[in-house]
This record gives structure tokens, C-alpha cells and sequence, in this order.
């Protein structure tokens, strides 16, 4: 696992040398590394605590949208407003959480897509206007971050990769401890018999509810990172297109099979951009590739690798 | 290993197809529309319009001797990192010397595209991409927008409302809008100039794209018998199916589309089944007779190609193109972008309707040569019968009672 990801971020980390001149190809780097925590963070969630949350963009976009208002509205700093709108996206995630906790599966599901589809008509209303969201204009101007002397703005892409390479690297850290502590041990247990768990003693409700928090949090940390990068936002955010894409990049990855959403995250990016000639034709030729490759690599790439590497080597890059 | 050479070779496949050659001697300029989501509809009116322009200028030799090279980039829902992603790719990927898009991100394209110095047509018709462009007009002289703002826009369609030759029944209006900047903007204007006069708004209803289920809001249109519906959401399926629920049991009220009349759509499936509806059209072409013989010429022209009457932003798109096409050949130079742009805002440009003059903020506004356009489906067509500013009929084209009013 850790092998896995020290690869793939290690090559991220090059890629600049050869592609550094390029603001768009600089771009979609950047936005692979966002994606790929977020991707992450779902998967920590679906694939390996078992729950059917569809409020990850949701938590991304309220994320986004606090560190913003703090930034804006309060004077924060936008590195303290980032870790702030963790915090309340973390808020958000346990309060989202409490009524899944007496919920299973495609209930789930419904409730937390529900907060999706709630989200864009509140951002829009009076009352998120009067919260400083800028109703259906948006918010059109967010300053980016400055540290030691360096704007991390959309202009100087170069720093905000390395800065959005660091944030991923320590976001994926944190899930892959999680993955390897008790907790993840617990997690895949609740999955498997949450039942017989119980019986074990493994709380249900502290365990769902903290990976509601945890996987929040690194939400909305991301989102405002993206934020402040973008440097406006608005609720196009909250389209179904971005929606399709988080799941595309966590089924090609692998669901439960976490560096998978990584490399789910960046083949999709880069796919979807690839495939960007084609105009009209491009959602009708992603989606027949994405049936291919899901009939082809049911766990995904990461699955795809497993089967290639020999079975003793892939046990221990599976533990890092 | 069956799977990875398979799995390998649709990665090579997708890669070997999107490579294209380009030829040197070309002048790339930069399209960024809507090709897929909600807002095809009105991508393809604009792509229409500069794609028209482009083929005309090539045929006549091309620009400076140089054939233009459309660049073609999918803005799909105008989510921001989309919008920035298109200026990145368009201008500082492929260095293309000018970008023509039709709505384009209300405010957020301007930050992006001001960003490089080729000039930028955008056709937001939006107060926020005016207020952006006023925080910084040096920085972004290179944004220039081919419609008044929504502002405007509703404002004319109230005067419009206003001015037609029909006996209200009553001061009761109903306004249903689309939950995104340009459906909130209008609704508001129309709102208040509507409460201004001393009508009553009885219903005000936000919508989101993709409403198609009209029951309880067409129950509440029935009880209130308005005398007028404005409805405004620029997306064929929502307004088509919001006619068809209405005419099950009309009420005597005008029915007013504003822009939504637009999406080619609307007025291809319903064809005389729509007639009646009237609607509005910013930086407006008149038809099916236009103002001058080279407007008319312009008209038959469009028609012959794509075989219908030219919709919303086709033309306004195409005369970006030609106004960016001759400032360059004024300049001498397109790479010299702040000579161009400022060729732009300062000398205007002459169109099959007369002259195009930008105003301090970069801003077509309706009026002059270049008016909003209000229109009548008849026949299955749209009919001009009214300009603004100021409000006129136009040529000799009455506005017909609608058949479901008795």
C-alpha cells in the first residue's frame, strides 16, 4: 500500500520537469491530486467502513465554500480558514451521520445525496446569501493562499502542485493509518457482520460516526484548498458531471482497495481530458469505456496489479 | 496478461486518436462552449454562428493570408476549475489569438480569460461579469461582451410586456425562473419593475434544470388566472414541456419565454404548435425580413447552411468573429493582442445591421444598430415584432392574440 502510493506520488513529483511550462497540463495535475484525496476519503468511507454515503462532493463544495467566507468575510488566513472549514465540514459530516447511524445501505445513501441536492438550492437562498456564498453568482473573488513569501494562486501552478502534492501525500498518510490501525481492522469488520462485531465489542456508532468526522474533515480541507486555488466558486460544482466523475474514479481505482482511488482519480482526469476532442462524444465514449473496464477489472486497477505481481510480492507491497 | 495488453491497448487507441496535426501557417482561435450538459442547447446556437464566420473568412483567403484553425474546448456545466481550465488550455496551451464563447461563466470567465491578452467574446449577459470586469478595466481591456446584461434585458422584456396591443385582464403575474445566475438575475428585474408598476407577483417560483413535472405549479397557475407567465429557463426540455402541460387547460394569460425561447429546440419540435409564445433576444438579428439588404443577405445565408433561421448568440458570435477578423487585418498583426482589443473598443465594427460600439466596460448594449430583438412564434417561426431601445414595432409585424386567450 505504502509502496503503491510512495510510486505514485514520487512519479507525480517529477512530472513538473517535463510538463512545469504548461498552465493547462500544470492544472489537470493539480486537479488529480484534489480528486485523488477526495476519491480517497469516499472510498474510506464505501469501500471500507461499508457505508453508502453519496455526500462526498457535497462536503467538498461546503468545505470549499467555508474556508472561502472565513477568508473573506472574518480576514482569516486562508491556510487557518482551510483547516477551519474542515472542522465545520466535519460538523456537517457527523451531523449527516447521526440519522445513518440507524440507517443501512441504499437508505444511506438516499440521505446523504439528499444533502447533496439540498445543498445547491441553500447555497443560492437568501439565507446563504446572507452567509456571504454570493447566491447564484458565486464568489468571484477568494484570495489565494500566501506562506513564506509565496502565492499559491492559479498563476504561479508550479506552487500550488507542490502544495496540493503535500496536502494529498499527508491526506493519504492519515487514510492509510486509519486502513492499518484497529480502526480500519474495525471498520472491515462492521462491514463483513456488524452483528457478530458488536458481539466483539466494536462500537458501531463511534466507529461510523468517526469516519463520518475523519473523512469530512479531509473533505473540506481539500475543498478549500481548492478554494483558494480556483480562486472563485459556484454552485456548478454541485452538477451531476463532477458526481459521475468521483464515481468513475473510485470504481477504475478499485472500491475498498485504497491506493486505488488514487490512481482512479488521476487515470480519470487524465482520461476525460484525453478524450476531450471527441466534444459531444465524450461522456458516450467515457461511459462505454468505464463498462469495459469494470467488466474487464471488477477490482479495478489495483486488482489489475495484484493479478500481475506475483502473489508473495503482492502481499507485501499490501503491507507496505 | 490478456487483460493488460487489452487494457494497453485502449489507452493507445485513446491516445493515437487525440492527437490531431495542425499546419503551421494558421491562426488558432480558441471556441469554449457547453458540447454536452444542460447548456448544449445554446453551445451549439453560438458554435453555429462562429463556425459561419470562420469557414466565410478562410474561403475568402483566411485572415492576414492565414487559414483560422477553430480550437474547440467543452465548458459543460461552467463548473470554475472548468472555466480556468478552458483559458489554460485555449490560451496558454494552444496560444490562440482570439476566444469566441456564448455564455461562458457569468463573472468567472473574465477572471480566467483576463488572465492572457488575446481578446475574449463572451456573451454572459450578466451584471456580475460587468462587475468583475469594473474592479480592473486595464487588466481586463482584452473581455468584451456581445449582450447587455440581464439587468437590461429584463428590463426590456417588462417594457416589451408593457407595450403590446392586449387588454391585461387583470395586474397578476406569475415568474417561474431557473435556480442559476441568469434565471435569478431576470426573475429579480421582472420582480421588481413588475411591483414597480403595481402589479401583483403572485407567484414566484425557483426552479432547477431538468423540471419537467409542472403539476403543482400549473395547479397554483390555474387558481391565479394571471394575465401574464413569464417563465425562464434557457433549456428546451423544461419550457417545451411547461407549454404542454399548460395547454391542457390554458389560462388567458401571454405567455412570455424571455430568452428561453432560444434553445433551437423549442421552436423545431413544437413548430406551430409553440405559436404564440413571445420571447427575447439580446444583440438581436430581426427575422424572417431584416433591417438591410447585406442583414438579409447575412439571414439567407445562415439559412441555406444550416436550414433554419438563425437562433440566439449565432449571430452575435459571428459578428464577434468578424469584429475580432477585422480589427486584425486594421492591426496588421494578431499576435499584437491590446492592439487589437483596443482596435476593438475603440473603432467599433461594421455589421450587416451597422455599426457595433463597445461602451466603457467592454459592453455591447442593446440599442442603435444592434437592439434587443422580442418575437412572436408564427407559423412555427419566430417573428420579430418588436425592438428596444426605444420600444418599436418592428416593420410591419403585428403581434397576434394567442389562440389559447379567447
Amino acid at each position: 500500500m505504502s509502496a503503491t502510493m510512495a510510486l505514485v506520488f514520487g512519479i507525480m513529483a517529477v512530472l513538473p520537469l517535463f510538463v512545469g511550462g504548461t498552465a493547462h497540463m500544470m492544472h489537470i495535475l493539480i486537479m488529480c491530486l484534489i480528486w485523488a484525496v477526495v476519491a480517497s476519503c469516499w472510498d474510506l468511507i464505501m469501500g471500507f467502513a461499508g457505508i453508502f454515503s453519496f455526500g462526498q462532493v457535497a462536503f467538498f463544495v461546503i468545505g470549499a465554500y467555508a474556508s472561502a467566507i472565513f477568508s473573506i468575510q472574518l480576514g482569516i488566513h486562508p491556510l487557518a480558514a482551510m483547516v477551519l472549514a474542515g472542522l465545520v465540514t466535519a460538523a456537517a459530516g457527523v451531523l449527516v451521520g447521526l440519522p445513518c447511524m440507524r440507517l443501512k445501505g441504499a437508505y444511506i445513501a438516499l440521505v446523504t445525496f439528499a444533502v447533496h441536492m439540498i445543498l445547491e438550492p441553500f447555497l443560492k437562498s437568501g439565507m446563504g446569501r446572507a452567509l456571504g456564498t454570493g447566491g447564484t453568482r458565486g464568489i468571484l473573488t477568494i484570495p489565494p493562499m500566501e506562506l513564506f513569501g509565496i502565492t499559491f494562486a492559479a498563476d504561479n501552478k508550479i506552487a500550488v502542485f507542490y502544495a496540493a502534492l503535500a496536502l494529498a501525500v499527508i491526506c493519504s498518510a492519515i487514510i492509510m493509518l486509519v486502513i492499518r490501525s484497529s480502526w480500519g481492522t474495525a471498520f472491515l469488520a462492521l462491514k463483513d457482520s456488524q452483528d457478530f462485531a458488536a458481539s466483539l465489542g466494536v462500537s458501531a456508532f463511534k466507529y461510523k460516526l468517526a469516519v463520518f468526522a475523519l473523512t469530512s474533515f479531509l473533505t473540506g480541507l481539500v475543498g478549500g484548498f481548492y478554494a483558494h486555488y480556483i480562486g472563485m466558486l459556484s454552485t456548478r460544482l454541485l452538477g451531476i458531471d463532477l458526481f459521475v466523475m468521483l464515481m468513475i474514479m473510485l470504481v477504475l481505482g478499485g472500491i475498498g482497495q485504497f491506493p486505488g482511488a488514487i490512481l482512479g482519480a488521476i487515470m480519470t482526469v487524465i482520461g476525460n481530458e484525453m478524450l476531450a476532442p471527441l466534444g459531444a462524444y465524450r461522456p458516450l465514449v467515457l461511459g462505454a469505456l468505464v463498462v469495459v473496464l469494470v467488466l474487464l477489472l471488477p477490482d479495478g486497477i489495483m486488482g489489475l496489479l495484484r493479478s500481475l505481481v506475483p502473489h508473495k510480492v503482492a502481499e507485501q507491497v499490501r503491507q507496505g | 496478461m490478456k487483460k493488460l495488453g487489452l487494457f494497453i491497448l485502449i489507452c493507445s487507441a485513446i491516445v493515437m486518436g487525440t492527437i490531431s496535426a495542425h499546419a503551421a501557417d494558421v491562426i488558432k482561435v480558441g471556441v469554449p462552449l457547453a458540447m454536452t450538459g444542460p447548456y448544449t442547447d445554446t453551445g451549439d446556437n453560438y458554435w453555429k454562428g462562429i463556425k459561419m464566420a470562420i469557414d466565410e473568412i478562410n474561403a475568402a483567403g483566411g485572415l492576414l493570408g492565414k487559414q483560422l484553425d477553430p480550437v474547440r474546448f467543452d465548458t459543460q456545466e461552467f463548473a470554475p476549475e472548468r472555466v480556468m481550465q478552458g483559458a489554460d488550455y485555449l490560451c496558454g496551451q494552444e496560444k490562440v489569438d482570439s476566444v469566441h464563447a456564448g455564455w461562458a461563466g457569468w463573472g468567472q470567465d473574465v477572471r480566467a480569460y483576463g488572465k492572457y491578452t488575446a481578446p475574449f467574446f463572451a456573451d454572459d449577459g450578466s451584471q456580475a461579469a460587468v462587475d468583475v470586469f469594473r474592479e480592473d478595466p486595464k487588466k481586463y481591456a482584452n473581455i468584451f461582451q456581445l449582450t447587455d446584461t440581464d439587468i437590461n434585458q429584463a428590463t426590456s422584456m417588462f417594457n416589451v410586456l408593457m407595450a403590446l396591443p392586449h387588454d391585461y385582464p387583470n395586474k397578476k403575474v406569475v415568474i417561474i425562473n431557473a435556480d442559476d445566475a441568469w434565471g435569478m438575475g431576470v426573475g429579480d428585474t421582472l420582480e421588481a419593475n413588475f411591483k414597480k408598476e403595481g402589479w401583483e407577483v403572485a407567484l414566484r417560483e425557483v426552479v432547477p434544470y431538468g423540471t419537467r413535472e409542472w403539476g403543482s405549479i400549473m395547479t397554483r397557475v390555474r387558481r391565479i388566472k394571471p394575465a401574464i407567465i413569464h417563465v425562464e429557463i434557457v433549456s428546451a426540455p423544461e419550457v417545451i414541456t411547461f407549454f404542454r402541460q399548460f395547454m391542457r387547460t390554458p389560462t388567458p394569460s401571454i405567455l412570455s419565454y424571455g430568452y428561453s425561447i432560444v434553445p433551437r429546440e423549442v421552436v423545431q419540435t413544437m413548430g406551430k404548435e409553440a405559436d404564440g409564445l413571445i420571447g427575447e433576444v439580446p444583440t438581436a438579428m430581426p427575422t424572417p425580413e431584416a433591417p438591410t439588404p447585406e442583414a438579409q443577405a447575412w439571414v439567407e445565408r445562415f439559412t441555406g447552411i444550416w436550414k433554419h433561421q438563425p437562433q440566439a448568440g449565432s449571430w452575435a458570435a459571428y459578428s464577434g468573429v468578424k469584429a475580432w477578423a477585422a480589427a486584425v487585418v486594421a492591426v496588421g498583426d494578431e499576435k499584437n493582442h491590446a492592439a487589437v482589443a483596443k482596435h476593438i473598443s475603440t473603432e467599433g465594427y461594421k455589421g450587416e445591421t451597422g455599426w457595433w460600439k463597445w461602451d466603457e466596460d467592454n459592453v455591447m448594449r442593446g440599442g442603435g444598430d444592434v437592439p434587443f430583438g422580442h418575437y412572436q412564434v408564427q407559423n412555427g417561426e419566430m417573428v420579430t415584432i418588436f425592438t428596444d431601445p426605444p420600444v418599436k414595432p418592428y416593420k410591419d409585424y403585428k403581434f397576434i392574440t394567442p389562440r389559447w386567450i379567447k
